[in-house]
């Protein structure tokens, strides 16, 4: 009995201080919300650190750990937390929830569908919580302060004018989508498309979906492959598909066959140094986060950002040619 | 046991079988024959050598899973953190590989050669499955929950190992003496890849334990009837807490080979994984209330959904219409099982 009271007093202590922290969060409101996708995509990850480091320079202390986060939140005024929603909107929407209740003085997402985040951005609109979109837009204006998305049609015909010109303008080839739910899926697979079928000799012998994860890109390429032993090329909606793609043709012993992805994580960067990969397109999502992070600054002082809502950003293609100069999403001069 | 690998259901009575009876009773075999024949009618290159060794490939990871899942599903438990450790083995693994065991105090860093590795993977897997065990036994927390609760855990604490990102190229260094990770997943034996062997090992050894030993009829036991178990003097707990021990390791087996396929290891690998499991086990006949089900069935209902999402797959059939296949045939299982049940007790009533 006794240690069920400890521990209910230890844990309403604790309750208590959590609201603490958070109601001295509020007080001060200088708290940065960053919700991106799941960081176990690299190029989430990245964007996740790129709007910390950017919080960093201009004052505000992020920290990744619960426990780093209270201890330097008393060193500065400023706070920022990274949360993850999953591609799942409802979990977007509690997230965005709490980053309210905290009275936020801004939220940096990556959202979690085109529709689905309308309604959210704009409860936090309505709250008094400005919101700064990143690498997805919402199909909605003049809710969110800015949207800043990374050109991924741009980057998806760089791509495909890539692979093209690699395969010889023929030749069988696979396309691995993405999670077909996602926006981006779409916007590169057209993309792609939209280069590759102006050439009649490129012929499209499989598409699947692997919902861009490199588990299934590698079991169902093996099976692609073996109802299409003929496949020259493979062109992916992400980077971790094509590594999945990459593996079950090492496994098949399939040397011959060209490989292409999106995103520029640095494991692609390795792979098409090594010549397992023919190319990607660098999304600059560290650049993104950072710049997202330097308006919401300026709007939360000065009242406006002095750009426009939508603001789109180019890809790069990486090939053999700079792969080497890219880390971490990012092109070293 | 007149019962060979094809049927599922063990306990139907012997000498009354209808011709109908038998065809249910054979159901997941025959379905597995139907899907065979109608992919190698609808898709190119189907039934090659070549192709059959890759579906196996496919269905050894998941049947792996569902092995362990049969014998949790047994005793009446679930055991839903599979997955989970799939991706965390396969960090454990990664991480072992590329950074080996660093002795700060020493200031130097062990690295374990590749046996050791597999070794320690696989111990990390057990020991997840004893923790849900204890869980279970002793604090009497229900196994849909304490599998539910060690599924985020040990997700959560793959992902914590690397931040997220994959571990990549798990080669070795010759330096290290840790080369020869991949050949788990890419080596063969007689053209046959050494995950398939190891399938027909583990199966083997699976329904040997299943149907042969004391234990086996302990988890049957404990299934079919907890109170009356008990009180014939079989240690409920004991058998229970084994069971997820005996889930943890075949997951561990799972996480392994999929590191090992990728020479990568990521940590969201498995997500769904114990879903998969627990549709082969139920699809091969095995009951959700325990006490019922073979591990012969449970490899057959493993075969049928891989062959159905291999041969969709080579089809062209859209990610959405695979789903919605592959929903549908696990419940048209389920209600044949229930049929099947029917029929037999109605025989053995008239």
């Amino acid at each position: 009995m006794s240690l069920r009271k400890t521990l209910k007093t230890v844990s309403l202590g604790l309750l208590a201080g959590i609201a603490l922290t958070a109601s001295a969060l509020a007080a001060d409101g200088k708290l940065i919300v960053i919700i991106t996708p799941s960081h176990d995509n690299p190029f989430f990850k990245q964007e996740a650190v790129g709007a910390q480091a950017k919080a960093k320079e201009l004052g505000y202390e992020a920290a990744q750990e619960a426990v780093g986060a209270q201890a330097k939140a008393k060193e500065l005024g400023y706070e920022a937390a990274i949360y993850s929603h999953d591609d799942d909107a409802n979990k977007q929407n509690d997230l965005i929830d709490s980053a309210i209740a905290q009275k936020a003085a801004a939220i940096i997402l990556d959202n979690a569908g085109a529709d689905a985040t309308v309604a959210a951005v704009q409860k936090a609109k309505d709250a008094g919580v400005p919101s700064f979109l990143i690498d997805r837009e919402i199909n909605a204006t003049g809710i969110a302060v800015t949207q800043i998305v990374s050109n991924n049609y741009q980057g998806a015909t760089l791509v495909a004018e890539s692979f093209v010109e690699a395969m010889g303008e023929k030749g069988n080839f696979v396309e691995l989508v993405g999670k077909e739910s996602d926006t981006n899926a779409g916007v590169r697979s057209k993309g792609y498309h939209d280069v590759i079928d102006q050439y009649p000799d490129m012929k499209m012998v499989a598409q699947q979906s692997a919902n861009w994860s490199q588990t299934e890109a590698f079991s169902k390429m093996e099976s692609i492959l073996q109802a299409n032993p003929d496949v020259k090329g493979v062109i992916s909606g992400n980077d971790t598909m094509a590594m999945g793609a990459m593996a079950a043709l090492e496994a098949a012993g399939r040397k011959d066959v060209l490989v292409a992805g999106f995103d520029g994580s640095n494991d692609v960067r390795d792979a098409i140094i090594a010549g397992k990969i023919h190319a990607t397109g660098l999304q600059p999502a560290f650049r993104q986060a950072q710049y997202a992070v330097e308006l919401a600054d300026k709007f939360l002082k000065e009242g406006k950002t002095g750009q426009p809502e939508k603001i789109s950003m180019d890809c790069v293609l990486i090939t053999k040619d700079n792969a080497a100069k890219l880390d971490n999403f990012a092109l070293k001069d | 046991m007149t019962n060979t690998v094809a049927t599922p259901a063990a306990e139907a009575p012997k000498g009354q079988s209808t011709p109908l009876l038998l065809l249910l009773k054979l159901r997941t075999f025959i379905a597995l024959i139907a899907v065979v024949v109608f992919f190698s009618l609808m898709a190119p290159n189907f039934v090659t050598v070549a192709n059959v060794v890759i579906v196996s490939k496919h269905v050894a990871i998941n049947a792996f899973l569902a092995i362990g899942m049969t014998f949790v599903i047994l005793t009446g438990g679930i055991d839903l953190s599979v997955g989970a450790i799939v991706g965390l083995v396969g960090m454990v693994a990664g991480a072992l590989v590329l950074y080996g065991v660093p002795l700060e105090m020493l200031g130097v860093v062990i690295y374990p050669n590749v046996w050791e590795v597999i070794g320690i993977a696989l111990l990390v897997g057990t020991f997840v499955g004893f923790v849900n065990g204890l869980l279970i036994t002793r604090m009497q927390v229900a196994p849909f929950i304490a599998t539910l609760g060690m599924l985020y855990v040990a997700r959560g604490t793959a992902l914590l190992m690397s931040g997220g990102s994959t571990f990549p190229n798990l080669i070795g260094k010759p330096e290290f003496g840790n080369q020869g990770f991949p050949v788990l997943g890419a080596g063969t034996i007689l053209g046959i890849p050494l995950s398939i062997w190891l399938l027909l090992v583990v199966a083997g050894i699976a329904a040997y334990v299943a149907t042969k030993t004391p234990f086996g009829r302990q988890i049957y036991a404990v299934g079919g009837n907890e109170r009356a178990a008990t009180l014939s003097g079989v240690n409920v707990n004991r058998v229970k807490l084994t069971v997820y021990m005996v889930s943890g390791f075949c997951a561990a087996i799972a996480g392994l080979v999929v590191a090992s396929q990728l020479v990568a290891s990521h940590p969201a690998s498995g997500e769904t994984f114990e879903m998969n499991a627990i549709a082969a086990a139920v699809l091969g006949g095995t009951s959700l209330s325990g006490g019922r089900g073979t591990i012969g069935g449970t490899i057959v209902g493993a075969f049928v959904i891989g062959v159905l999402s291999d041969g969709l797959v080579m089809m062209g059939v859209s990610e959405f219409w695979q789903m919605v296949i592959k929903g549908v045939v696990i419940v048209g299982a389920v209600i044949l099982d229930q049929m099947q049940r029917r029929i037999a007790r109605n025989a053995r009533l008239g």
